[in-house]
C-alpha cells in the first residue's frame, strides 16, 4: 500500500516538475495558461459565483456606480454588471470552442487530402484559399453572418469555416514533406487505402503544427464573436455576451456611466490575451521552424 | 525569364482572382435561402422597384446566367443602388473612399513609425527587458478589441479631459470641407491656406489616427523583430562580420536583405487593417467607406455591403499585385525562382 502511495507521490512530482519546465522555458505561456484557468473557472462555475442573476432587470436600480452590492455597478437595464461579466465567460468559450472544433474539423481533412494527393486539386484548391486572403476577414465574417442570418449556430460556423484554410495549410506543408518518406510508402505498399494512411499514419506525424494554431484561432473567434455582437449582427442582448455588453455601454461612455462598457472590455481583452499568449509559447513549443527562427 | 513577361504574367494572374472575387459577393446574397431580390430591394420597397430589381437580376434563368448577368453589371460600373440612401452604390463608394484613405495613411505612417523602430531595438537585444517589454505590447495590441479602444479614448480624452472634439466625422459640423485635392481634409486645408479647416480636420483625426496606429503597431512591432533576428542570424553577416567589415556596411546590407519581407509584409498588414479602419470609422461616424460598409451591414443594405466587400477586395488585389511588381523589380532572386 505505501508502495502505491510513493508510486502516486513520484508521479504528482513528476507531473510537478514538468509543469515547472514548461514555465521555466516559456512563462508567456504559462501566464496564458493560468488566464485562461481563472476564466474557465468563472465560466464552469458561473451560476454559483454570480452574485446576482445576469439576466435580471431592476428598473429602479438602472446605472447604480460600482460599490456596495453591485462591485461593478449595473447597466441600463438594473443588470448587475459583475454577474454579467462573469457568465459572459462561458458564451465566450462556448463559441470559440466549437468554432475552432469546426476549423479543425473541416481544415485537417482537406489539408491531409490535397497535400497527399495534389496535381490539380491541390491547385484549385489552394488558389481558392488565396483567392479569400484578399477579403479582410472581419468584414468577411461579419457580412456572411449578416447574410446568413446572425443565430449562435451561424456565427460558430462562420468563424469556423473561415478559419479552416489556416488548419488546411499548416497540415498541407507537413503533408508534403511527409508523402515521400518511407513509413508512407511503406504503408501504400502494404495495400493500405488512402484514407487509412492519411489518418492513421500521416494525421499523427502532420496534427503538431495545426494544434499550435489552435489558441490563436481560438482568440480570433472569440474577437470576432464580440465584434459581431458589438455590431448587434450577432448574439443580442440581454444575453450576457462581452460584446453586446460593450454596445450597450458605449450609449452611457459620452455620459459619464463608464463601468458598463469598461469592465466587459477589460474581460474580452484578458481572455484573448490569454489565448494569445497561450497561442505564442505552443507555436514556439510545437512549430519547430518558427523555433529555428526565433532562436 | 525575361522581366517584361513575367510582369505580364503577374498582372494577367489577377483575371482568374477578379472572377473568385465576384463570384463570392455574388454569392453572398445567395447563402441566406432568402429571396436576394428582397435582400438587395430592401424591406421599403414598391412592387414596382422589387420588379425592376428583379428584371435586372434575370432571375428566371439559371444561376450560371444570373452570374453573368451580375458579372456584366458590375464589369460596367453598375452596383446596383443603396434602398437605405436610394443613391447607386459605386458613386458612394467613390465619394467615400477618401475619407477612409486619409485615416488608414496616417494611421499605418505613424504605427509603423513607431513599429519598426522598437522592432529593430528589440531584435538588437533579444530575451532582454525591452524586448520583453515590447512584445507584451505587441501581444496587448493584438488582444485590444479595436471598437472598445476607440470608445474609451473618446471618454478619456471627450468627456474627462475635454482635449478633442466628439467623435463626429472628419470635420467642425460648422466649417465647408476645403476645396477638393489630395482628397486628405488636412493637407487641403493647409493647400488652401484656410488654418481653421485645417487645425478642425487635425484634431478630428488624432484620436482615430492613434487608434490606428495601436492597432497596426501590434504586428510591425513582432514582425520586424522576426524578420531583423533571421538576417542578423544569418550567415553571410556572420560572414561579414568575420570579415571585419564596419558596423555601418553591415546594417546597409542587413537593411538591403529585409526590403523584400518587410514590404510583402506591410502588404498584407494593410489589407488586413482595412477591418480595423472600418471599427475605427464606425465608432468615431467617420463618414468614409467602412462606416458605410458596416452600417450596410447592419440595415441589411445588401446592394451596399456587396459593393463595400468587392472595393476592399479590390483594394486588396491592387496593394498585393504592388508589392509583387516591388518586389519582382527590386529583387534579383525573384526571377531566378520564378
Amino acid at each position: 500500500m505505501s508502495e502505491a502511495m510513493v508510486t502516486a507521490e513520484r508521479g504528482r512530482l513528476r507531473w510537478l516538475r514538468r509543469l515547472s519546465g514548461i514555465t521555466r522555458r516559456s512563462p508567456t505561456m504559462a501566464a496564458g495558461a493560468a488566464i485562461l484557468l481563472v476564466f474557465a473557472l468563472m465560466a464552469v462555475f458561473a451560476p454559483w459565483i454570480t452574485p446576482f442573476d445576469p439576466e435580471a432587470a431592476n428598473a429602479r436600480n438602472v446605472l447604480a456606480a460600482p460599490g456596495g452590492a453591485h462591485v461593478f455597478g449595473t447597466d441600463g437595464n438594473g443588470m448587475d454588471v459583475l454577474s454579467r461579466v462573469i457568465a459572459g465567460a462561458g458564451w465566450a468559450f462556448g463559441i470559440a470552442i466549437p468554432a475552432v472544433i469546426v476549423g479543425v474539423l473541416a481544415g485537417v481533412p482537406l489539408g491531409l487530402y490535397t497535400g497527399y494527393r495534389g496535381g490539380w486539386f491541390d491547385e484549385i484548391t489552394m488558389r481558392f484559399f488565396d483567392a479569400l486572403r484578399v477579403f479582410p476577414s472581419i468584414i468577411l465574417a461579419l457580412a456572411v453572418v449578416a447574410a446568413a442570418g446572425p443565430s449562435l449556430f451561424n456565427v460558430v460556423l462562420v468563424i469556423g469555416f473561415l478559419d479552416s484554410p489556416v488548419f488546411a495549410r499548416v497540415v498541407r506543408a507537413e503533408v508534403l514533406a511527409l508523402r515521400h518518406s518511407t513509413f508512407v510508402e511503406a504503408a501504400r505498399a502494404a495495400g493500405n487505402p488512402t484514407w487509412r494512411i492519411l489518418f492513421v499514419h500521416i494525421l499523427p506525424n502532420a496534427i503538431q503544427g495545426a494544434m499550435a494554431q489552435t489558441a490563436v484561432r481560438a482568440a480570433w473567434a472569440v474577437r470576432i464573436s464580440a465584434t459581431l455582437a458589438f455590431l448587434g449582427v450577432g448574439i443580442q442582448p440581454p444575453t450576457p455576451e462581452w460584446g453586446a455588453m460593450i454596445r450597450q455601454g458605449a450609449e452611457y461612455l459620452v455620459t459619464g456611466q463608464w463601468w458598463v462598457g469598461v469592465f466587459p472590455g477589460i474581460a474580452l481583452i484578458l481572455m484573448v490575451l490569454g489565448l494569445n499568449m497561450l497561442g505564442d509559447g505552443l507555436q514556439d513549443l510545437l512549430d519547430p521552424r518558427r523555433k529555428a527562427a526565433t532562436r | 525569364m525575361p522581366i517584361g513577361k513575367m510582369l505580364l504574367r503577374r498582372v494577367a494572374l489577377v483575371v482568374p482572382l477578379l472572377f473568385v472575387i465576384l463570384l463570392f459577393t455574388f454569392l453572398l446574397v445567395r447563402i441566406s435561402g432568402q429571396d436576394p431580390v428582397g435582400l438587395l430591394a430592401g424591406p421599403t420597397a414598391t412592387d414596382a422597384e422589387i420588379a425592376l430589381v428583379r428584371a435586372s437580376l434575370a432571375l428566371d434563368q439559371p444561376l450560371w446566367v444570373q452570374f453573368g448577368v451580375y458579372f456584366g453589371r458590375v464589369l460596367q460600373g453598375d452596383l446596383g443602388a443603396s434602398w437605405l440612401s436610394n443613391r447607386p452604390v459605386l458613386g458612394e463608394i467613390v465619394e467615400r473612399a477618401p475619407a477612409t484613405i486619409e485615416l488608414m495613411g496616417w494611421g499605418v505612417l505613424i504605427g509603423a513609425g513607431l513599429g519598426i523602430p522598437i522592432g529593430l531595438r528589440a531584435a538588437s537585444r533579444p530575451d532582454r527587458s525591452f524586448d520583453q517589454v515590447s512584445r507584451f505590447l505587441s501581444l496587448l495590441g493584438f488582444s485590444v478589441p479595436t471598437y472598445w479602444l476607440g470608445l474609451i479614448m473618446l471618454f478619456v480624452f471627450f468627456y474627462l479631459l475635454d482635449w478633442a472634439p466628439p467623435g463626429m466625422g472628419r470635420l467642425n459640423l460648422m466649417l465647408d470641407p476645403p476645396p477638393f485635392f489630395t482628397g486628405s481634409y488636412l493637407i487641403d486645408g493647409l493647400i488652401a491656406a484656410d488654418w481653421e479647416v485645417a487645425n478642425s480636420a487635425f484634431r478630428q483625426l488624432v484620436l482615430p489616427v492613434i487608434c490606428v496606429a495601436i492597432i497596426a503597431a501590434a504586428p510591425i512591432i513582432k514582425q520586424t523583430r522576426a524578420i531583423a533576428l533571421e538576417v542578423l542570424g544569418s550567415d553571410y553577416i556572420r560572414y561579414a562580420r568575420a570579415q571585419g567589415l564596419p558596423p555601418r556596411e553591415i546594417r546597409a546590407m542587413a537593411l538591403r536583405n529585409s526590403r523584400t519581407p518587410v514590404v510583402t509584409f506591410i502588404g498584407t498588414e494593410i489589407t488586413g487593417l482595412v477591418g480595423t479602419t472600418s471599427l475605427i470609422e464606425y465608432v468615431f461616424a467617420w463618414g468614409g467607406l467602412g462606416q458605410y460598409g458596416l452600417s450596410a451591414i447592419i440595415s441589411g443594405d445588401f446592394a451596399a455591403v456587396q459593393g463595400y466587400v468587392l472595393a476592399l477586395a479590390l483594394f486588396s488585389v491592387i496593394v498585393f499585385l504592388a508589392v509583387d511588381l516591388f518586389v519582382m523589380l527590386t529583387e534579383p532572386r525573384a526571377g531566378i525562382a520564378a
